[in-house]
């Protein structure tokens, strides 16, 4: 409590903080919570005894003794000794009745879940002035809405701390934060976590992601990237662990990519799913050969096949039927070179370079999904447009902004229509297909019909792509006639295999079968 | 005259003395049941943080993989299997 006016002692005001909103996942099962927390403060001028003091503090908080010292200015009439005290550490303190030293009440951060969305989330720093300020993910984003606006009260008192009644007397209620209900399942985002770290260790890839969205709505059910950081200790980690890859990383997506092509040359019936194509070897475009990722060749093909065997001759074939404006076009449609906006701090846009930048080895090269970049949130997003009936629609991990008595429900925002409802339903089977004769045989779960598709990138070193290192992907969803879920699987340069195919597709199957299991879905086949 | 005038004087001095002395006394006990108040609210509130932090604990997926360890749930166990069936047969 402070002073405010010399010309009355009495006169106290003091600025009520607001508590800052929590974050619960789509069940209101807590990740954020506020906690009971001290900050220690030594007033110098009261102290008898520096070298007792300075021996229990560190004794008892389990801190250097040297490191306390440094900050012990005993000219100063207040110094702050630490902050983020447990209720328990200040209690061991009391007991040592010390002389000179005193506790702020204050409130910090608690995890229930410690780190298991640590992206999604962010972490609460202090601004300039030592307010709490939220950065990245969540915090970063919400920031004003789960600060709340502070209160004051102004009050007289006596000598002995009591209100005198006739003085005056005014308080002004602060406003808590807002709680935020996310789409976040925390228990679809422990599966991707776990399956996620497995997955790294056992293909010894350098980095890794998983999102699963609801492809009719782009609710975020999980985003997980690894490596992620503490959000306890967050001031511990490198600057490069905060960022969340799944929003902020461009890369080249690969074969992924060539569903949303096919998607495209079947809307304006450039094709159709029977149609055959003669698969005969390299196909050259200018001074570049395009071959296939084994160089075989299997005659008469059909679209499916070339989506089944994953043909970037077929795509070049399909690109060529469907035509550079239609290409560009639709690339603009599906989103890329422009944020999704979705609701976490940090987002990147990726490039699209413009039109006339084009040449027509990247209008072939874009067919197979090389030569543009993309986030894997813009993957996922452009990709649920295809299965979800046509729609381009925001993703989102906000579903509910709850203050005091008023919940703001955020729906689902459609950008715009990609496809109609029949090439959607083309494309879905075309993915089923695509799994079920893919040239790989994965461990899939029996009985359910699941589409997707493997991706394996190669990734540009100083303009020229280095063949040992891919970024492997796969994006499938489940149920095909219905989808529940849509899960994107990336690996970041996998050591034990370079393709899609053997690391991210089977990482994808194990969750798609903890997501079945967990979300009671029946068997279609 | 004069006395009745002092007496009332006096009478209403006492009055206002020990009214006085009551609103004080009333003031002052009043406000340390605000003071009270005050701090009760302020305990509280750190309880109530308190128990939402224990209650979000006990819940947390983090605690019951702690439990599972603990009860032996996460170990799967060898599959026993019954080689000699000629013992149910008799």
């Amino acid at each position: 409590m402070t002073s405010s006016k010399e010309s009355n002692p009495y006169l106290k005001t003091n600025k009520l903080y607001p508590v800052r909103g929590r974050i619960y996942d789509r069940k209101n099962q807590a990740l954020v919570l506020n906690q009971n927390s001290y900050q220690l403060y030594v007033e110098p001028k009261k102290v008898d005894n520096k070298d007792y003091l300075l021996e229990s503090i560190s004794k008892s908080l389990e801190v250097d003794e040297a490191s306390i010292s440094a900050k012990l200015d005993m000219s100063k009439y207040w110094v702050a000794i630490a902050g983020g005290l447990t209720q328990e550490q200040k209690d061991k303190l009391d007991k040592l009745n010390l002389k000179g030293i005193g506790f702020d009440y204050q409130t910090k951060r608690f995890y229930p879940e410690a780190s298991l969305s640590a992206h999604i989330i962010g972490f609460l720093g202090k601004d300039d002035q030592g307010e709490d300020v939220g950065h990245l993910g969540l915090e970063g984003f919400y920031d004003q809405d789960l600060r709340g606006l502070p209160g004051f009260v102004e009050t007289e008192r006596d000598i002995l701390g009591r209100p005198i009644l006739i003085g005056v007397q005014q308080r002004v209620e602060p406003d808590d934060g807002r709680d935020l209900i996310l789409t976040i399942d925390k228990t679809v985002q422990e599966i991707s976590k776990k399956r996620l770290l497995e997955g790294m260790e056992k293909y010894q890839a350098k980095k890794g992601c998983v999102i699963t969205a609801d492809p009719k709505t782009m609710e975020i059910l999980a985003l997980v990237c690894l490596p992620d950081y503490d959000l306890e200790k967050y001031y511990l980690f490198n600057e490069n662990f905060y960022s969340d890859l799944a929003i902020s990383d461009l890369y080249e997506p690969g074969s992924v990519f060539k569903p949303l092509i096919v998607a495209a040359a079947l809307e304006e019936k450039k094709i159709k799913p029977n149609d055959t194509y003669n698969e005969t070897g390299q196909v050259s475009v200018g001074e570049y050969n395009i071959k296939t990722w084994n160089d075989k060749y299997e005659g008469k093909i059909s679209m499916t096949r070339i989506l089944e065997k994953s043909s970037n001759v077929g795509m070049v074939y399909i690109g060529e039927k469907l035509g550079n404006n239609n290409i560009f076009n639709y690339l603009e449609k599906y989103g890329f070179g422009q944020n999704t906006n979705i609701d976490l701090e940090g987002e990147a846009s990726g490039y699209l370079k413009p039109a006339n930048s084009w040449y027509p080895i990247d209008y072939a090269t874009v067919t197979f999904g090389q030569g543009i970049a993309v986030t894997p949130i813009q993957m996922i997003r452009a990709f649920a447009s295809i299965i979800n009936g046509g729609y381009l629609i925001k993703p989102h991990i906000v579903k509910k902004i709850v203050s005091e008595g008023k919940v703001t429900e955020i729906k689902p925002k459609i950008e715009r229509r990609v496809v109609s409802q029949m090439t959607s339903d083309i494309i879905r089977k075309m993915l089923v297909s695509t799994v079920e004769n893919a040239e790989a045989k994965w461990d899939r779960p029996k009985g359910f019909a699941i589409g997707g598709k493997t991706g394996t990138a190669q990734v540009p070193i100083k303009g020229v792509y280095d063949a040992s290192k891919t970024i492997a992907s796969f994006i499938g969803f489940a149920p095909a006639n219905n989808p529940k879920f849509l899960t994107f699987v990336v690996l970041y340069e996998p050591k034990t295999s370079i393709w899609g195919s053997e690391t991210a597709a089977p990482l994808f199957f194990k969750i798609a079968n903890d997501l079945i299991v967990y979300y009671n879905i029946s068997p279609s086949q | 005259m004069k006395n009745l005038f002092l007496r009332t004087t006096g009478l209403i001095m006492a009055g206002l003395v020990v009214a006085n002395l009551f609103v004080f006394i009333s003031g002052i006990v009043l406000s340390d049941e605000i003071n009270n108040f005050e701090q009760k609210t302020e305990n509280l509130h750190k309880i109530n943080l308190t128990l939402e932090k224990e209650a979000a604990k006990l819940s947390s997926i983090n605690f019951a993989q702690a439990q599972a360890k603990e009860f032996g749930f996460t170990n799967s166990t060898a599959p026993q299997y019954i080689d000699q069936l000629k013992y149910a047969y008799r």
